[in-house]
């Protein structure tokens, strides 16, 4: 078992191998936040914690900043340690690539992020929905701030 | 017999009506003692009867894809196999209404017919509950069939004869249980099988397949397969109570002994998991058939002997 | 190439209504005869928006609306929740109440192992241990009735602290109602692991073995009963954890009744930490004054529910409303093996294997 602060020392040299495009901040004694600039590096960054054994995957968070922009949260956790891999989104064309190759149980966070935010995560197995209804109509993403229930009582 | 009684006998009492209502009364007595083990309160004492009340008032629907004349007609023939088995088996105490030579036979495949009406009704529909549940329901009547019918023949065996009447003379003031031991197990369980009691009631599993093969029954469909249950328990319990505990010469001594039986069989079924369906027809043909073809040789061998002596 | 001899598929749907469940999602289990050859899930059957709903609403509203995510565990969502808010707010609640909240939080978990108890064992088609562990199960609705006015949705958790005190009289009854129920714990310990007709059902049946449990993510005593030593009241203690350290339980056999097992030792070392806590309990208040803005920021609050690991992630702008709160339920985690370990199991299994994980599809779907 590692201590904590190896974690987030290990977790530090991780991040800073990809340091042209990432940022990294420790908003709380327990949790590093690694900012990705460019999301293309995702799953390299993870494919480096899994090499190394650090954590593993706890969540995938949606947020609508606003202005179409959006941010997927991939926390990590080890011990107390809680590393959140941050992607931003931008623009209504928002594509990620999909974890589930590599972590099996990223697979029902993304289907959700997917549906909840309409984050195009590419490589998903699944096209069907996990928690939307059938007629749950084409592009109405119901986490988004521009939201608008009325949309779901006009019959098309 | 006159016609008058004959028909009496048919539709009144013992058999018919009176069989009916006392059908439901054991099923009663069943949920109200497993209940009591249970640390539950359980059904009250009509509660049987007002459910098939109700049924049978209740419109019937048949679904898409079934064949009509045979959804109507196969719980008409289940609760009529069971009502005839009923006639030839000495009910409440009394002698049998009819009686031939080899009418054993005759009952226990007229018994059968209510496992067999429900597994056609089960295949009958298009419900894939229904499609397990008949195949659970026919596979698992193949399994305890055999051991079932040997165990009922083993006192038939000693008492020279394939004649119910017979057969409950013969045994009557003999407790062919503590001579025929395995066999009466296998008898009791094989009752508990057809019943498709807990633990055999993987054909009616709810947590896997809802209600097994009556899924799509609702209205006089139901209540009439319910009905016909309740019939081949009292008949079961009447057949095995007479045949190994002794006979059951009066009313009093076939509700004392039917009771018990049925006790055991609560008991079992409060203390057991519901087997999965290949394990039952595992227990079945390993150690059920097997042990009750090993009681049928030493019934066999004793009895020739004991022949021997007496010619000698 | 599709051909003529390609068999059709007969599928099984379980759900959303179906007796093996008791609340709603959707599985399709394709079988060929009785053995399990695929499946899949839907879920959102339950879903009510409420992480939507709670960009609505205020701090304090919205314990009370993430306390209504679970009936079961509705005191663990809104201590996680709390924790979370106050250490956005830099406020830390009195020792007496994180005690108090802790122990909330294992007297909910015994009420939750136990009735977890009863509905595995019902879908094994034993009813009569279903009987029995909803019988003693009603012992701990009692006493949390007496010390929260709920059975259910305990509403125990303010921001900053907790609204209900111990008095000694609840501690006695307590401590009664324990002993009562350590024993009947014992009995089931010893049926679940003896009974032969149970554990024909149970032992060798869904068998996860600690590299699948990790590859599938799985989490709480599912996990631990797979060999994986995972209790974040352990790794990340909260609330009062710390002052009362649990004992991790692990079983190695990862079987369903090793989850039987795992659980039920875990109703044993929770009978011991409430004890522990009503002997210690630290005197003094039971809240600290909370700002009604909270200030900006993110923070993660991780908490061990019932069925595993709970996360919550909550974002704050400085003003009254959350901008996000996102919990994380541990059902999702390990519904993933359901599917996955129902194939090549019998269709008699299913309703157990899927009873193994603890589901709870409100918590899931939110």
């Amino acid at each position: 078992m590692k201590t904590t602060e190896e974690i987030l020392t290990l977790a530090r040299e991780i991040a800073g191998a990809w340091d042209w495009t990432t940022e990294v901040t420790q908003p709380e004694p327990n949790r590093l936040d690694v900012l990705l600039r460019n999301p293309a590096d995702l799953v390299a960054i993870v494919t480096a914690l899994r090499v190394k054994r650090l954590g593993y995957l706890a969540a995938i968070t949606g947020l609508d900043l606003g202005a179409g922009e959006l941010e997927a949260l991939y926390h990590f956790c080890a011990g107390e340690v809680v590393i959140t891999l941050r992607v931003r989104l931008n623009g209504r064309e928002t594509a990620v690539a999909s974890l589930s190759e590599l972590i099996p149980s990223a697979e029902p966070f993304e289907r959700e992020l997917r549906e909840m935010y309409g984050v195009n995560i590419i490589g998903l197995p699944s096209p069907d929905y996990l928690y939307l209804p059938d007629d749950w109509p084409a592009g109405v993403y119901p986490m988004r701030q521009d939201f608008d229930p009325q949309v779901l009582s006009r019959k098309t | 017999m006159s016609t008058v009684t004959s028909i009496a006998a048919l539709l009144l009492f013992p058999s018919g009506l009176f069989l009916l209502l006392s059908g439901l009364a054991y099923e009663w007595a069943d949920r109200k003692l497993l209940a009591q083990f249970q640390n539950r309160v359980g059904p009250r004492w009509f509660q049987p009867l007002a459910d098939v009340v109700k049924l049978l008032a209740k419109e019937e629907v048949a679904p898409d894809g079934v064949n009509g004349r045979l959804f109507v007609a196969l719980p008409i023939i289940a609760l009529a196999g069971a009502l005839t088995a009923a006639l030839y088996v000495p009910l409440f105490g009394l002698a049998p209404a009819f009686s031939f030579p080899g009418d054993l036979i005759v009952t226990l495949y007229l018994l059968s017919m209510l496992t067999l009406c429900m597994g056609i009704a089960g295949a009958n529909t298009l419900d894939r509950f229904s499609l397990v549940g008949a195949t659970r329901a026919l596979t698992q009547l193949f399994s305890y069939e055999a051991p079932f019918l040997l165990a009922l023949l083993g006192p038939a065996l000693v008492a020279e004869s394939w004649q119910i009447s017979e057969i409950a003379a013969y045994a009557n003031g003999r407790y062919l249980l503590l001579t025929q031991p395995i066999g009466f197990l296998v008898a009791i369980i094989g009752l508990m099988g057809k019943l498709e009691l807990p633990p055999f009631d993987a054909p009616e599993a709810e947590t896997e397949i809802v209600a097994g093969a009556l899924t799509e029954y609702s209205g006089r469909g139901l209540a009439l397969f319910r009905l016909g249950k309740g019939v081949e328990m009292v008949v079961g319990l009447t057949l095995v109570a007479a045949f190994y505990l002794g006979g059951v010469a009066n009313p009093f001594a076939f509700l004392l002994k039917t009771l018990v039986l049925l006790l055991v069989m609560v008991v079992m079924q409060a203390l057991m998991t519901r087997l999965r369906i290949d394990q039952t027809v595992g227990m079945w043909w390993r150690y059920g058939a097997l042990l009750v073809l090993a009681q049928w040789l030493i019934t066999i061998l004793f009895h020739a002997i004991s022949q021997v002596h007496l010619m000698g | 190439m599709q051909t003529d001899t390609q068999r059709e598929r007969f599928t099984i749907p379980i759900g959303p209504q179906h007796p093996a469940l008791k609340e709603p999602g959707h599985f399709r289990f394709s079988v060929d005869g009785e053995i399990v050859t695929g499946a899949t899930v839907r879920l959102g059957y339950a879903h009510r928006g409420l992480e939507k709903l709670a960009e609505k609403q205020n701090w304090v509203q919205n314990i009370y609306l993430f306390e209504r995510v679970c009936g079961i565990c509705s005191h663990t969502h809104a201590t996680a929740y709390c924790l979370g808010v106050e250490r956005l707010a830099g406020v830390i609640a009195p020792p007496r109440a994180q005690a108090i909240r802790t122990l909330v939080c294992e007297l909910e978990r015994i009420h939750s192992h136990l009735l977890w108890l009863g509905v595995s064992a019902h879908e094994a088609g034993f009813d009569t241990l279903f009987m029995y562990s909803w019988r003693d199960r009603e012992t701990v609705m009692d006493l949390l009735e007496a010390l929260t006015g709920n059975r259910v949705n305990y509403s125990v958790n303010v921001l900053g602290g907790v609204k209900v005190d111990v008095t000694e009289e609840i501690a006695q009854a307590i401590y009664k109602g324990l002993d009562f129920l350590e024993e009947r714990t014992h009995h089931y310990l010893q049926v679940v692991s003896s009974d032969a007709s149970f554990l024909q059902r149970a032992r060798g049946v869904g068998v996860m073995t600690r590299q699948q449990a990790e590859v599938m993510g799985v989490v709480g005593p599912t996990a631990r009963a797979s060999g994986v030593t995972r209790d974040i009241r352990i790794e990340a203690p909260y609330a009062a954890y710390a002052d009362f350290p649990p004992q991790v339980i692990v079983d190695e056999r990862g079987d369903l009744e090793a989850r039987f097992v795992v659980r039920l030792k875990e109703l044993l070392e929770s009978y011991r930490l409430v004890r522990e806590i009503l002997a210690r309990l630290p005197e003094g208040e039971l809240t600290v004054r909370m700002p009604r803005r909270i200030k900006s920021g993110e923070t993660v609050s991780r908490v061990e529910a019932p069925r595993g690991e709970l996360f919550y992630f909550l974002k704050s702008n400085g003003t009254d409303t959350p901008v996000r709160v996102h919990a994380r339920t541990p059902t999702i985690c390990n519904m993933t093996s359901v599917v996955r370990l129902a194939v090549g199991h019998q269709l008699a299994d299913v309703p157990l294997i899927l009873a193994g994980i603890d589901p709870c599809f409100s918590c899931n779907d939110r």
